[in-house]
This record gives structure tokens, C-alpha cells and sequence, in this order.
């Protein structure tokens, strides 16, 4: 007897499991935070008002994604490819913009090796670059799947999961950003 | 038995479809049972390893000044030994168990994620091949087996051992998160009709706590294993104080993780414990809402006592104070439970099969090893003997004559459920007693060395008065060990082929498993028995007689 | 030589043993409650014939009874143990009397007033409470010395304190309880209490500069010693001035071991060490210098002149 969506279920506990490892990442960046006071660190290195130019596309590929599950429910197949697709190309411009950050930082020789402030950034910012990743290649999936046949419940189900997949990543970016960015830009 | 139809065991050509082959069965399978026995080959492979190495360490520690191993060599044993035995062995082994019993006792035909299963046995399988790599490679981790920070640090570990740890335990993690995700879904969604949540078998419920342990526990691990390696590897300062980080960082991280790692190397033994006594006793477990609610304590609770492996870092007071507290706090829940299941036994018929002969060595050794526990809460007493030979008497109490001991009364137990054959009881007996014997012989004295100043970790130790009569004690019974587990394997090979058949229900036992084959058909039940209480199989042998 | 937790000869060490004591009374009073109960279940409760005991299940009374037992027992525990505790580690409020800095794998030892410094023997005067401070130069270590006192981690960039009074003279041993890599088993270190006036003369003696040989061996020795890369990482005060990376050598006559304890303090075993540093502590940080055997006649003489 199946009380819970299983792929949705699934997905949860290990939601639960990410949201952890996510929150010793950040405990680390916390707790060093005070540690560096001379030399690049939040408030001299970076570029909020740019990063939240990324931050926008990936919350907002948040909203397209959840406007493609309510096409799909409504079989809406072809709008449902469409923020489909949108999704991913602004999950895709994110990680363009993570990309344009982390050159940028590099070509000042601010790396992991230079203080404690590489070292958290790069390893809070770069595990969640790297969650995005996932979600895209997973979305994209989803997609190749979308041309391929027609979506039944188990496609659905699944297409669930990655859902609550991506937003819990769009999440932890809110957190980020707030954390790392926004206290140091206003 | 004798007009019992011999069910089909595991060895036997025509099970399952003969016209596969049988290699690439096993390597394919999604099935759970197939995969369970997968982790518990392995872990057995695995535990023979650990068990060489421990061997080692014992020769070069026989008498002071040996020099059977080198420093270097027994640095990495060491490390190893104990790296293997916790991630190699204790969790896989009883994920492999619970990955075996999860579906049958519930009810179910297989996990809820049978891929995501296979997916899990084989990242633990590369996990554990990689951490040996590392022996190829040159150098084995050699920093202990939890790697303290400055010492894991490039600076000095300079060898790609710690690099090979710490993928190896990054995989073996991922295994054993993917493998919890897996049984709190299955449980959640696929018991039978009328097994509610409070009338899980124990050892399905303690799994179930146990897999939110292990969803909290691991990440943390995770996280601080990426940190070692960006330290190591892209030269950041995380755990070093030469760049401004923090070496007891490392700590706090790693037994966050490390403090819960132990309650998941315990629970399911607990579960195992849980089951075993009742059905050897002929009686229900004594206060099974008091059993169940001790463990989710437990639970919560572990997430609380971490800094008990800090109580000599000087953090101060108020530190020592609040973990002291929240460490005898956790004592009692783990502690009632054994009281649980000795009123289980009280007023009962007790059968003394080897299975229940270790149960009840467990409540005897684990009790010494909780109590020691306890000596190490009381914090001042850790002052004086954390980090000497009666930790090392402690952690195994536990470890072994706690959840090994109850992993070997669930091998005797379950063994006929999945091979149709029963392991020989005279021999059970003679492994039973020597490693029984060979345990305290080999442990219980090592509390005296801890005592009397023996450190922990040491390739070779002053020839001071008695230290080497009792760690030639020590040696010797870590070879009685050795022979009680060559026992045990020959049984297992021989009673694969050969052994008595056990028939459905070989115990009397009352749990859903037993209400199929042995070993149980690829979908697990041809009728699923109903339920309407915790002992399915006694109610229906007792339609009008006593409720469990 | 007991080097053991039960020979207290501290009072921190011995209200440790008291504390153990207590805790041993209540953990065999547990131990009995589960034995006991075991045993008797074992001989009276074995199975004879089919039939099934009566099925009970539980009874919560008796539960929650052997619930507030355990939890009054281990409530106990905790209030003694800020008690010990408090005795034991009471509050630094000045500066340390000795500082002692755990190196891989030796021990250095400080005496900041005195302005001495030696290695892996600390002395401490018989009868009064000293602050003993630790630190350390490259991983975590720990100070351990079971007779006289808690153990306390050595940890870089950080310092710790224990409290030591020793009620007796006498030679106590200590050794390194965190692991530090290869040579952990031999980083081990005495402390030899004594007298008042005997640990003001030793102290006066090892804060002086050391006596420079004025001929022979010895002499040969100290040209030796300065030609050869020894001064690169030890030091003997009055003959050379170097931040010193391996133990200072100014006294090591003095010592009663050689090596963290490995070793007694012999001419023979000197030279023996001075030829095969890495044999008889393979891995330590002193290289195998490939010394001829005139260069280790005549060091070994030199240092034993530093008494």
C-alpha cells in the first residue's frame, strides 16, 4: 500500500540530507568569517549588484518550472517543453554567471589558498554551483524525455522529484546570497 | 522435519532461472535479498581484513620493543584497521541486514528503490576497493581513522594516502545515505495492510530511527571530507592554524558526524537483540512502547554528545559540563533497554540456540562497555584515561561485544531465512565460546593497560612492570578470535551445502520473514499473512488465546 | 616504575582516583543489576516441554522505576564530576611557571622566569601548585602524566594549562596521548619532583650558559659541532645562539634519558643515537648524518661535558 509519492518521498530525505551538508558549508564560512580582516574578503571582492542580476534568472527559473508542471497537468504539451526549456536556459545563464564571478576572482589570484575567505567562498558558491549542475543535467534529461514520449504519471512522479530538487537548490542559493553577498552590500 | 519440502538454497543450480549466468545475476540484481547477501559477503571480506590487520597490531604489541612491523607500517595498519571496521564493515553490515529482513518483515516484494539499492552496494564496493588502492599506491592513510587535523594536513601527511580516504569514505557516504533514503521510503510507503508504525518489528523500527541518523550523520561527514580535501588539494586553510583555520574545526565537524556514527554502528543491533530475545524466551519483548520511544531518545540525544571525544582539548567548563551532562543523559534510554530485555527473558522458556547465546553475551559485554561509557561522561575520569588503552577496551565492548556480538546472534538467526539450511548448532557453540572467551580475554584487560598508562596508538610500548604479560594476554586472545571466526566461516560454507533444512520457520518465531520459504521466492510472499499486531505469526497460531 | 592512574601522588591526581572510585561503586552496582538477574533467568528459566510461558508484555510501573533509578544514579555522577572538576582545573589567573611545547616527537620544555629552557625532563618543586602551560609547534599532542594529573591536549596556535602539585620527589612519567604520526609511541617525557632547594639549584644550573670545554674531545667537539649542520637545529647556549628546531642540548648531561625516553642517557647510547638516529627512531626528524666515528668520539664527548 503506497501512502507517499515515492519519488517525492524519496527526494525529500535526501532534500534533508543536502540541506545538512549544506548548513556545515555555511557554518564554516560563518564561522571564519570574522577570522579575515585584511586582504580580499565579501566586502572588497565581490560584485553584488551583478550576482544579483544570476540570482534573478535562477529564482526565476524556479517560477518557469513550476508554470511547466501546471502546462503539463493540464496536458498542455508543447508549453509545457517551452518553461521547460526557459527553465534551463536560466539555470544555464546562472551558471554562466558563477562562471564570469569565479575568473573574474581568479584573475586576482583570490583562490581557496589564498585566506579563509577563498577557501569558504569558493567551497559554499562551488557545492552549489555544482548542485545546479545536476539540476540541469537532470532537467534536461527530463526534456530529451519530454520530445521523446508522451508524459504518464510515472514521468510525472518523477518530474516531481527533480522539481522539488530544483527549488530546494534555488533555496539554499536565497540563503547564500543573503549570507554572503546582500551583508555585505548594504 | 522430515516431510518439510527442501526449499531450494542459495547454492542450488535451478535457483533461481538456470539459464542465466549466474555471475552476471549477481552483479545485475536489483533484488533486495541478492544485494543484502552481496553486503553481507562483502562485509565478511571486509571484517577478515580488519581482522588480519588487528592480528598485526596485536604480533607487533606482544612484547615491548618488537619489531615485527615497522613504525610506518603500523601506523597505516592501525589507521586502516579501524577505518575498515567502521565504514566497511559495522555499517555496511548491518545496512546489508536490513536491507535483507526490511521487505520481508514489512510485508513488501522488494525495497521502494530497487536501482538506487544496486546503486548503493556498488559505491560502497568502489569505496572500499579505492581505500585498499591506497595500499598499492605507496602509503596508506596513516592519521587514524579519524584523520585529526594538523596531522591529516598536506604538511604532514604528505603521501596521497588521506587523499584515497577521504574519496573512499565520500563514496561509502554516498552509499549509505542513498541506502537510508531507501528504507524510510520503503517503510514509510510499503508495509502491508494493518502493519501500522506501532506494530513494526523492532529491528524494522530501530532501522527506521536508525536511517535518520544516518541522513543527519553522514552529510556532516561529507562536508568535512570535501574541506580536508580542498585543504589538501587546492592548498586552503580549513584545518590549519598556519592560515588562519582551525584544527579543532576538524574535530567539531568530524564528531558531529563521528558521535551519531557510533548510535548507527547500534541501533539495528539493538533491533536484532530485539527480535532474537522474545523469540528464544517464548515471550513478547517486555515494554515495547518503552523500547521504541528509548530509541528515537537515543536518536535525538546523539546529536548532542559530540564533543565528548573533546573533553581533553581544553575548551573550557562550560563545554565539559553541558556534553558531560547530555553524555550520562544518554546512558539511561540505552541502558533501560537492556533492562527491557532481561524482563523479556524473566518468567520466560528459554531456548539456548548460539543465536541467543550471543544475544545474552551481548547484554553482559555491552553493559561493561556502557558502563565504561559512563566513566568517560563523568568527565574528570576522562581526564585521565581518554586516549589510552581504556578507550580502546571501551569502543570495543561496545562495538564488538556489542553490535558484533548481535550481528552474529542475527547471522545464526536469519541465516536459515536466506540459504534454507541451518548452521550447525555444535559448531555455533564452539564459535560461540571462543569468541566469547577470546573477546574479554583480548579486551577486557586492555582497561588495566589504559588504566596503569599505556597510550593508545602506539607501535610499541616500556618494558614497565606487567605491561607485557597483559598485552601478551591481549595478543593471544585476538588469535582465539581469529580461530572462533574461522569456525564460524566453515560452518557457513558447510552448512550452505550441506546443512540441515530449516523450512519456513525453523524458530517458531513470529515476524512476517517467516511466513515465507526459506529462502523466500523473488517476490518475497505468495500471501502476505494479515496483521493485526506486532506478532502476525502468533496471533494466527493463537486466533482466541492472548494478544501480544 | 608505576607510571599508573591508581598511585596518585598529586591531590589533582588523587581526587581523580577518587572520583573513579566512586564511579566504579556505582557502575558494579549496575554490572551486579544485569548479571545477577542473567544468571538466575539462565538456570531457572531454561526451556522444558512445548508449552508457552504467560505472554506478558510489559509493565510500566517497573519501567519507569528503572528509568529514575538509572537517571538518579547517573545525576549523581554529574555533580560529582563539577566537583572533581573544580578541584582538579581550578582558574589560571597568571602566568604559567613552566611551558611545556610538544614537537614531533619530543617535548620542549620552558622556564620563562628563570629564563631556562631543556627538553622531555621537567622538574617541579615538591610541595607547591605549578602552572604548567601547554602548547605546540606542529600538530596536536597531549600532556599526559597519569601519577600526578588530567591530561590536556597540546594544540598549535593555542595554549592550554594544567595544575600539577607533587606531594612526593620522585620521577613521574609522562607521554604524548594524541597521536602525532610515526614516532607517537616514543614522545614520552618525565617529571622529576624534588626538594625546594634541589629544584632551585637544578633551575639556577640550567638556565646558566653552558661551561665550553676548555680542552680534549670535548673541545674538538664544540669545533666539530659548529663545522657539522648540528647547530642548524640544536642549540647550547654559550657556545651558539639559533632558534632551535630540534631539542636545546645546553644540559643534556643533566638528563636522565635521551629521545623522549627511548633511550638512558649513557656515552655508549649517546654515540649509538649520534650514528643511527633513524634506526633507533626510524622517521624521526634528526637525519642519519653518516658521522665517522672520530666526529662521534668527539661530540659525544662534547655533550657529555653539558652537564
Amino acid at each position: 500500500m503506497k501512502r507517499f509519492d515515492t519519488a517525492k518521498l524519496a527526494m525529500s530525505v535526501f532534500i534533508a540530507s543536502e540541506a545538512v551538508f549544506f548548513a556545515f558549508l555555511i557554518a564554516a564560512y560563518v564561522y571564519y568569517y570574522g577570522a579575515v580582516v585584511q586582504g580580499p574578503r565579501a566586502s572588497n571582492s565581490l560584485d553584488p549588484p551583478r550576482t544579483l542580476i544570476f540570482t534573478v534568472c535562477l529564482l526565476s527559473s524556479s517560477a518557469t518550472l513550476w508554470r511547466a508542471e501546471r502546462h503539463l497537468a493540464a496536458a498542455h504539451n508543447r508549453a509545457f517543453r517551452l518553461w521547460l526549456g526557459a527553465t534551463i536556459l536560466l539555470g544555464a545563464l546562472f551558471i554562466f554567471g558563477q562562471a564570469l564571478e569565479y575568473t573574474g576572482l581568479i584573475a586576482k589570484s583570490i583562490t581557496p589558498a589564498r585566506n579563509l575567505f577563498g577557501a569558504t567562498f569558493f567551497t559554499l558558491t562551488g557545492f552549489h554551483g555544482l548542485h545546479v549542475l545536476c539540476g540541469l543535467i537532470s532537467l534536461s534529461v527530463v526534456l530529451v524525455l519530454a520530445f521523446m514520449r508522451s508524459f504518464g504519471p510515472r514521468e510525472i512522479s518523477g518530474l516531481g522529484a527533480v522539481s522539488m530538487y530544483w527549488h530546494f537548490v534555488d533555496a539554499v542559493w536565497i540563503v547564500i546570497f543573503s549570507l554572503v553577498y546582500v551583508t555585505v552590500w548594504i | 522435519m522430515s516431510d518439510v519440502p527442501i526449499t531450494p538454497g542459495l547454492l542450488d543450480a535451478d535457483f533461481p532461472a538456470p539459464s542465466e549466468s549466474r555471475w552476471l545475476e549477481w552483479v545485475a540484481t536489483v533484488d533486495h535479498k541478492r544485494i543484502g547477501i552481496l553486503y553481507l559477503v562483502t562485509t565478511l571480506f571486509f571484517f577478515c581484513l580488519g581482522g588480519i590487520e588487528a592480528l598485526l597490531i596485536r604480533v607487533q604489541l606482544a612484547w615491548p620493543g618488537n619489531s615485527f612491523l615497522s613504525p610506518e607500517m603500523y601506523n597505516q595498519i592501525f589507521t586502516m584497521h579501524g577505518t575498515t571496521m567502521v565504514f566497511l564493515v559495522v555499517v555496511p553490515l548491518l545496512l546489508g541486514l536490513a536491507n535483507y529482513l526490511t521487505p520481508l518483515m514489512i510485508g513488501a516484494s522488494d525495497m521502494a528503490l530497487p536501482r538506487l539499492n544496486a546503486f548503493s552496494f556498488w559505491v560502497f564496493l568502489f569505496g572500499g576497493v579505492l581505500l585498499y588502492f591506497s595500499f598499492v599506491s605507496g602509503h596508506a592513510p596513516s592519521a587514524g581513522w579519524f584523520s585529526y587535523a594538523p596531522l591529516s594536513e598536506k604538511g604532514f601527511s604528505t603521501r596521497y594516502g588521506l587523499d584515497y580516504w577521504a574519496l573512499a569514505l565520500l563514496g561509502i557516504g554516498v552509499g549509505t545515505i542513498a541506502t537510508a533514503i531507501n528504507l524510510i521510503v520503503t517503510i514509510v510507503n510499503l508495509r502491508t495492510e494493518g502493519l501500522t508504525i506501532r506494530r513494526l518489528p523492532l529491528f524494522v523500527w530501530m532501522v527506521f530511527v536508525n536511517s535518520f541518523l544516518i541522513i543527519f550523520a553522514l552529510p556532516a561527514l561529507n562536508a568535512s571530507l570535501v574541506m580536508l580535501l580542498i585543504d589538501r588539494q587546492l592548498n586552503a586553510h580549513f584545518f590549519t592554524q598556519l592560515g588562519g583555520g582551525s584544527p579543532i574545526l576538524w574535530q567539531h565537524y568530524f564528531w558531529s558526524f563521528g558521535h551519531p556514527e557510533v548510535y548507527i554502528m547500534v541501533l539495528p543491533a539493538f533491533g536484532i537483540i530485539s527480535e532474537v530475545i522474545p523469540v528464544f524466551s517464548r515471550k513478547p519483548i517486555f515494554g515495547y512502547g518503552f523500547v521504541a520511544a528509548s530509541t528515537v531518545a537515543i536518536a535525538l540525544l546523539s546529536i548532542g554528545v559530540w564533543a565528548h571525544h573533546m573533553f581533553a582539548v581544553g575548551l573550557g567548563h562550560a563545554w565539559d559540563y553541558a556534553f558531560g551532562a547530555s553524555s550520562l543523559l544518554i546512558a539511561v534510554p540505552t541502558g533501560v533497554k537492556v533492562f527491557n530485555w532481561i524482563a523479556t527473558m524473566w518468567g520466560g522458556s528459554i531456548r539456548f540456540t548460539t543465536s541467543m547465546l550471543f544475544a545474552i553475551a551481548f547484554l553482559f559485554t555491552f553493559t561493561i562497555g556502557g558502563l565504561s561509557g559512563v566513566t568517560f561522561a563523568t568527565v574528570p575520569i576522562d581526564w585521565q584515561v581518554t586516549d589510552s588503552y581504556y578507550v580502546v577496551a571501551h569502543m570495543h565492548y561496545v562495538l564488538f561485544g556489542g553490535t558484533l556480538f548481535g550481528v552474529m546472534a542475527g547471522i545464526y538467526y536469519w541465516f536459515p531465512k536466506m540459504s534454507g539450511r541451518l548452521l550447525s548448532e555444535r559448531w555455533g557453540a564452539v564459535h560461540f565460546w571462543l569468541m566469547f572467551i577470546g573477546f574479554h580475554l583480548t579486551f577486557f584487560i586492555q582497561h588495566f593497560l589504559g588504566l596503569d598508562g599505556m597510550p593508545r596508538r602506539v607501535y610499541t610500548y616500556p618494558d614497565h612492570p606487567g605491561w607485557a604479560m597483559m598485552n601478551l594476554t591481549s595478543t593471544i586472545g585476538a588469535f582465539v578470535i581469529g580461530i572462533s571466526v574461522l569456525v564460524l566461516l566453515t560452518n557457513i560454507v558447510v552448512s550452505l551445502r550441506g546443512g540441515e533444512p530449516a523450512g519456513d520457520n525453523p524458530w517458531n518465531a513470529w515476524t512476517l520473514e517467516w511466513a515465507t520459504t526459506s529462502p523466500p521466492p523473488e517476490h518475497n510472499f505468495d500471501a502476505v499473512p494479515p496483521v493485526h499486531g506486532p506478532r502476525p505469526l502468533w496471533d494466527l497460531a493463537h486466533p482466541q488465546g492472548e494478544r501480544a | 616504575m608505576h607510571v599508573s592512574v591508581f598511585s596518585p601522588a598529586s591531590p589533582q591526581a588523587t581526587e581523580l582516583l577518587w572520583l573513579w572510585n566512586v564511579c566504579m561503586w556505582v557502575c558494579g552496582f549496575i554490572l551486579a543489576a544485569v548479571t545477577l538477574p542473567i544468571l538466575y533467568i539462565v538456570v531457572r528459566y531454561r526451556r522444558h516441554g512445548e508449552n508457552e510461558p504467560p505472554q506478558i508484555a510489559g509493565n510500566k510501573r517497573l519501567e519507569i522505576v528503572w528509568t529514575i533509578i538509572p537517571l538518579a544514579l547517573v545525576g549523581f555522577l554529574f555533580v560529582l564530576s563539577i566537583r572533581t572538576a573544580r578541584a582538579v582545573d581550578h582558574h589560571v589567573s597568571r602566568e604559567p611557571d613552566v611551558v611545556v611545547t610538544g614537537h614531533q616527537w619530543w617535548w620542549e620544555v620552558a622556564y620563562p622566569a628563570a629564563n631556562a629552557i631543556t627538553a622531555n625532563e621537567i622538574h617541579l618543586p615538591v610541595g607547591r601548585d605549578m602552572l604548567i602551560g601547554i602548547e605546540a609547534a606542529d600538530v596536536i599532542h597531549d600532556f599526559w602524566v597519569p601519577r600526578l594529573g588530567r591530561k590536556i591536549d597540546a594544540i598549535p596556535g593555542r595554549r592550554n594549562f594544567v595544575w600539577i602539585r607533587a606531594e612526593q620527589p620522585g620521577d613521574y612519567e609522562g607521554a604524548c596521548a594524541e597521536y602525532c604520526g610515526a614516532q607517537h609511541a616514543w614522545m614520552r617525557f618525565r617529571v622529576v619532583a624534588q626538594l625546594p632547594a634541589a629544584y632551585d639549584s637544578w633551575l639556577t644550573a640550567q638556565a646558566a650558559a653552558a661551561i665550553t670545554p676548555a680542552s680534549g674531545d670535548a673541545k674538538l667537539g664544540q669545533t666539530r659541532f659548529g663545522e657539522l649542520t648540528c647547530a642548524n637545529c640544536h642549540n647550547i647556549r654559550g657556545i651558539n645562539k639559533q632558534k632551535q628546531y630540534g631539542p636545546d642540548l645546553t644540559h643534556i648531561a643533566s638528563r636522565k634519558m635521551l629521545a623522549a625516553e627511548r633511550l638512558e642517557n649513557t656515552p655508549g647510547n649517546l654515540k649509538n643515537w649520534l650514528r643511527q638516529p633513524n634506526i633507533i627512531k626510524p622517521n624521526c626528524e634528526m637525519p642519519d648524518l653518516k658521522l665517522s666515528d672520530g666526529d662521534l668520539t668527539v661530540l659525544t664527548a662534547l655533550l657529555e661535558s653539558l652537564k
